[in-house]
């Protein structure tokens, strides 16, 4: 076997030029695959860490039935057995309670229908991202206590009501009893996050306050829960249910809170898988031109050397070690390429900001990272390597059935 | 001892309709350790005979019988060991694989036996050198004169000692100088180890050295001239050849 490979990897510098020609559309394929994969794992990572970590969170503890109609009655008042369970697990890195109300925002000038969310200032900031991207300039600030009588606005809805940091808006709730009260807020902060949809129609305000407008006294509408890994997430919420004495509470993870999200990614790599393919079909196609060109060239060399005594399994074997070679050298550039390139980009990004807009709608950001595991070389590997063996079978087959005579004759 | 036996061997092809009759009726027997020539003018039938014997081609009719085999007898896998086993052949226009040193040509066919590493290195080292090819062993064939490339493909036929060597023209691309110490090489071999050469020539040369020479002329044997008797130059060691050809081809 070594003397073969020894033999199929000379073979391969025979022609130098058509080798390298097929080694690079090899290696530029596979870097095209590198490259788009990289771009679309930052993306998909991006859209669902993004999400996450300004409004889902890992997983979420509901009453049930909130999750398909965030009305104030959905709401409930947490017992000791969930914050001890959630107290038990060492891989919840932190969580926080949330009130939801759906209700309206007014200035002085228009009125939009938002989601108020009442939150405690110090808690949320070891959840999520929302202290983070709440601006530092133009007296702009985060809230300071769950009682305060702060708003957090987004700085599209701040467009929208033209209003800036210190002015004064209205929300108008419905509270417990069906009343609708009119309540003054005081913009402390205008944030800006990368999920464009949820800047349209969120807003921020201190837990207590927004429980003493509604009247629901200690009640809440969510725990919102962040563990130490993603991967945690599914091990983490059958705890919490099997924890969980209330049957009138529902532990949902992420997954099953945005199943639009886990759509999106399966149908981003659907369209990668399709994308491949058309990659790899050209690849095939010129891995099997050239060995076929190879052997033509080399039909009397091998009827030679089935004269000689070199079996047909071998000659099968030869040629296969000659596209599992172009395939090896193919594979090694573009993984090189592909991955010193998506190093380099992962450093500041690729700012697809003239994009922006519709980034944004993603969730993802006009930023992208992109990312490249070791499963993706994998991958790429393994796809290469079943692309050419595939390519090489039929002029493996061709070659081990060369009759030795007629080759003989063949000048 | 007979080697080599035809029984009344045909061999027809088909050319644009028309049935060319290439061997008709050859009965012939080659001895171990002959040194003989098959020759006739083009077209004559020497190098379908060569073929046959070989187990490249099939007749049409009757039977080959190499070492007491008969060929009709074997599936293709059978065949292709005994040229592996049992017989060396050399062609006309050398055909080295280019790819590969003289030294490693040369190991190829020991590496396709199986040989190990060391003891494969050693023969063929051994078998080059007796080919006067010591210093040019680690050398290309387009590196090498066509003498030299010839020599090359001798110490690959011979070099997994086989009972047989079916050498097509071999001296037809070299001057006469290279092709007759190529002919002293062969024939010093054929007397040392007991090979037996069998050749398809139309060189004067080569039909003057040969010590059996047959004439070919429409596919038939026309003449049958022996020399000197080959038979009684054979090694004690070829002895059981016949009985080994069998073993090998069957393995």
């Amino acid at each position: 076997m070594k003397m073969l490979f020894l033999l199929s990897w000379r073979n391969l510098w025979r022609n130098k030029r058509r080798s390298v020609v097929v080694i690079s559309s090899i290696a530029i394929g596979i870097f095209a695959m590198m490259l788009s994969m990289g771009v679309m794992n930052g993306f998909n990572i991006q859209m669902v860490e993004n999400t996450i970590s300004t409004s889902l969170g890992h997983v979420a503890v509901h009453a049930r039935g909130f999750q398909d109609n965030m009305k104030l009655e959905y709401r409930f008042t947490p017992g000791p057995e969930i914050y001890r369970a959630i107290k038990e697990r060492k891989d919840i890195r932190a969580y926080t309670p949330r009130l939801k109300v759906q209700g309206m925002i007014q200035s002085s000038e228009t009125s939009r229908g938002v989601l108020i969310v009442g939150i405690d200032p110090a808690q949320e900031k070891t959840v999520s991202k929302m202290y983070e991207y709440t601006s530092r300039e133009n007296g702009s600030a985060f809230l300071e206590s769950p009682d305060s009588g702060g708003i957090l606005i987004s700085r599209a809805m701040a467009d929208t009501l033209n209003v800036l940091a210190g002015d004064k808006v209205v929300l108008m709730i419905q509270d417990s009893k069906n009343n609708i009260i009119g309540t003054g807020f005081l913009v402390t902060g205008i944030f800006q996050t990368p999920v464009a949809s949820l800047d349209k129609y969120i807003v921020f305000v201190g837990l207590k306050k927004l429980q003493a407008v509604t009247a629901v006294g200690e009640g809440i509408s969510e725990i919102n829960i962040i563990t130490d890994d993603k991967d945690r997430v599914e091990s983490v919420a059958r705890f919490l249910a099997a924890a969980n004495g209330d049957p009138s509470l529902e532990i949902l993870t992420w997954k099953e809170m945005a199943p639009n999200l886990v759509s999106a990614i399966k149908l981003f790599d659907s369209m990668m898988v399709i994308f491949f393919m058309i990659i790899f079909i050209t690849v095939i196609f010129s891995v099997a031109n050239t060995l076929i060109m190879a052997i033509m060239e080399r039909f009397h060399e091998i009827g030679v050397m089935k004269c000689i005594g070199t079996s047909p399994w071998r000659i099968f074997v030869l040629i296969i070690f000659e596209a599992v070679n172009l395939g090896a050298v193919g594979l090694m550039a573009g993984v090189s390429a592909g991955a010193g390139l998506i190093w380099l980009l992962s450093i500041n990004g690729i700012d697809f900001s003239f994009y922006m807009e519709s980034m944004r709608i993603w969730g993802s950001g006009s930023v992208i990272y992109p990312r490249i595991r070791l499963y993706d070389i994998s991958m790429a590997a393994m796809v290469v390597f079943t692309t050419t063996l595939t390519a090489a079978l039929y002029p493996a087959v061709k070659a081990a059935r060369i009759k030795p005579l007629d080759a003989l004759h063949y000048v | 001892m007979v080697i080599i036996r035809t029984t009344k061997l045909h061999k027809d092809y088909e050319s644009n309709g028309i049935v060319v009759r290439a061997i008709r009726g050859i009965d012939m027997t080659v001895e171990q350790g002959e040194f003989s020539a098959i020759a006739g003018p083009s077209g004559s039938g020497k190098t379908t005979l060569l073929n046959i014997i070989g187990g490249l081609d099939s007749p049409t009719a009757g039977s080959v019988f190499v070492g007491g085999e008969d060929l009709r007898n074997l599936s293709a896998r059978e065949l292709s060991l005994m040229r592996l086993r049992s017989i060396g052949f050399i062609f006309q226009a050398y055909n080295l694989i280019p790819v590969l040193s003289a030294m490693e040509n040369v190991e190829y066919i020991l590496l396709l036996q199986g040989m190990g590493k060391g003891e494969r290195r050693e023969r063929s080292a051994k078998v080059l050198e007796s080919v006067g090819l010591k210093n040019e062993m680690y050398r290309l064939p387009k590196e090498l004169s066509g003498g030299q490339q010839q020599r090359v493909a001798v110490a690959r036929a011979i070099v997994s000692e086989p009972h047989i060597v079916l050498a097509d023209e071999p001296t037809a691309n070299l001057d006469q100088k290279t092709g007759a110490a190529l002919l002293d090489m062969m024939h010093r071999l054929n007397k040392d180890l007991g090979i037996t050469f069998l050749f398809s020539t139309h060189d004067p040369m080569v039909m003057e050295r040969s010590e059996r020479l047959i004439h070919l002329v429409d596919g038939m044997v026309a003449a049958d001239e022996k020399k000197k008797a080959a038979a009684k130059k054979t090694s004690g060691k070829k002895e059981a050849v016949q009985k080994a050809v069998k073993g090998k081809n069957r393995r």
